[in-house]
């Protein structure tokens, strides 16, 4: 079992996918308000 | 005259809609009855799927007597996951996700847009469960032991496959008592409709409970190959991606679905119905688009959370690309233009798109990228027999499904006594 475990630093990518929340929150707002747009 | 026409009009007022069962004979006789084909039998659809159902039913019975091994599958002990697994259960369970889907819009978010396709999808979940789940009967090598989870020989409570089981076998129910009104209504039992449609909250809250463990105890299963499955698809919330897909790809089908049933089975289908559809079918698009939307940018977060960034680059990178960008990234910006625009049409191809990418994720996980290091020549491919089996299987559940739309009140209003029991 030893060889299937492999060691990641858990917070080594915290900064990164604390970005893509952030653009996932920014986004949703101009994607729900695209979805929701009258058809030009 | 005049007199002689009102007396009619009210003979045909009193006389009772659906049949009179009141014994057992009675309902032999009626189903017998039903049992007859309705119409012209002799079509494209029935001339092409017939030999193919017959020939894989032949195909069951030599797989269940002879065993798992060549010539009925190509599996073996590097490949224990074959087409089966990937497009009968894992794919076939996605797809009947639709159901949960819109029982929780329509009978706990009280969103009564989609009524009118809710028992056409619940239909179309509990035949998927029925069918395609059940053919995990065929990829269980001493399938004749396929009770035991059920009856206690030998639990197995920390499997995976122990929960999948039960909860199979509790949501096939629960499905069915979702459905079972409008059997009621088709066999005139006025008295069993009433208790069962007072059942329907129940079964429908028990039902979603079971769905959302169940789609992502799916993934779960997934997670005991680790160092089988390429990192790029391997991670600790598969479970959160089984259940997240299984969203869109669920209400997807019922596009499809709702799509060709809307043009074979047009004149059953009520005015009002067929006004709503649009709305219904834009209104599908939607969810499905920020469904899609949050599951791209989970993909993203996961593919910097493990550390997986680097393998982009590679073959299976672009195999990885394709199937995010082009069947979830893609689709998900035709339901935006196609819910914007009203586009039906763009949106059935986005559905499709969607289910196309389903599909080659769940095959992924069973055996395309499973193994990802073994040579192509070395890798499984689907044996004939498997290929056959598998087609019999669907069509089976779309002759199903045309037998109960045609008989039951599925996709056109109930009676009208069950209606008014109704309000």
């Amino acid at each position: 079992m030893d060889e299937l475990f492999t060691y990641y630093d858990m917070f080594a990518t915290k900064g990164v996918e604390y970005l893509i929340i952030i653009a996932v929150l920014v986004l949703i707002v101009v994607f729900w308000k695209f979805l929701f747009a009258r058809p030009y | 005259m005049a007199g002689e026409k009102l007396e009619t009009v009210d003979v045909v007022q009193e006389k009772p809609e659906g049949p009179s069962i009141k014994s057992f004979g009675d309902f032999i006789d009626f189903l017998k009855k039903e049992l007859k084909p309705r119409g012209n039998i002799v079509t494209p659809f029935n001339i092409i799927s017939l030999p193919i159902m017959l020939l894989g039913y032949a195909f069951i019975v030599y797989r269940l007597a002879v065993g798992l091994g060549r010539p009925v599958t190509n599996l073996n002990q590097e490949y224990p996951w074959g087409l089966w697994i990937g497009f009968d259960v894992v794919t076939g369970v996605a797809f009947a996700g639709g159901a949960y889907v819109l029982c929780f819009i329509v009978y706990v978010l009280r969103a009564e847009k989609y009524h009118p396709i809710i028992r056409a999808t619940v239909l179309n979940g509990f035949l998927a469960y029925l069918f395609y789940a059940g053919a995990i009967v065929l990829d269980i090598g001493r399938w004749w032991n396929i009770y035991n989870p059920m009856v206690g020989n030998d639990f197995g409570v920390n499997a995976v496959m122990f929960l999948v089981a039960w909860h199979f076998f509790l949501y096939m129910l629960a499905a069915l008592i979702e459905f079972s009104p409008a059997i009621a209504e088709w066999l005139g039992l006025r008295r069993v409709r009433k208790i069962l449609g007072a059942m329907t909250l129940g079964a429908v809250i028990f039902g979603i409970t079971l769905s959302t463990l169940h789609q992502s105890g799916l993934g779960a299963l997934m997670m005991m190959a680790k160092s089988k499955i390429h990192p790029l698809w391997y991670t600790e919330f598969i479970p959160i991606l089984y259940f997240v897909s299984s969203i869109f790809a669920g209400l997807s089908l019922v596009i499809f679905e709702g799509a060709i049933s809307h043009k074979v089975f047009g004149p059953q289908i009520d005015e009002e119905h067929n006004k709503s559809y649009d709305d219904i079918v834009i209104g599908l698009a939607r969810i499905c688009a920020v469904t899609m939307f949050g599951y791209f940018f989970l993909k993203a977060l996961l593919l910097v959370h493990e550390h997986a960034v680097p393998y982009l680059g590679s073959t299976m990178g672009f195999w990885y690309l394709f199937e995010v960008i082009g069947f979830v990234l893609v689709p998900c910006f035709m339901f935006v233009s196609g819910a914007q625009q009203k586009n039906l049409s763009t949106i059935k191809f986005a559905a499709v798109l969607t289910m196309v990418g389903i599909i080659l994720n769940r095959l992924n996980y069973t055996f395309i990228v499973y193994n990802w290091y073994v040579p192509l020549s070395e890798k499984y491919w689907p044996a004939p027999m498997e290929l056959v089996i598998t087609a019999s299987i669907i069509l089976t559940e779309v002759w199903a499904f045309r037998w109960m739309v045609n008989r039951m009140p599925v996709l056109r209003k109930p009676p009208a006594w069950a209606i008014e029991k109704e309000h």
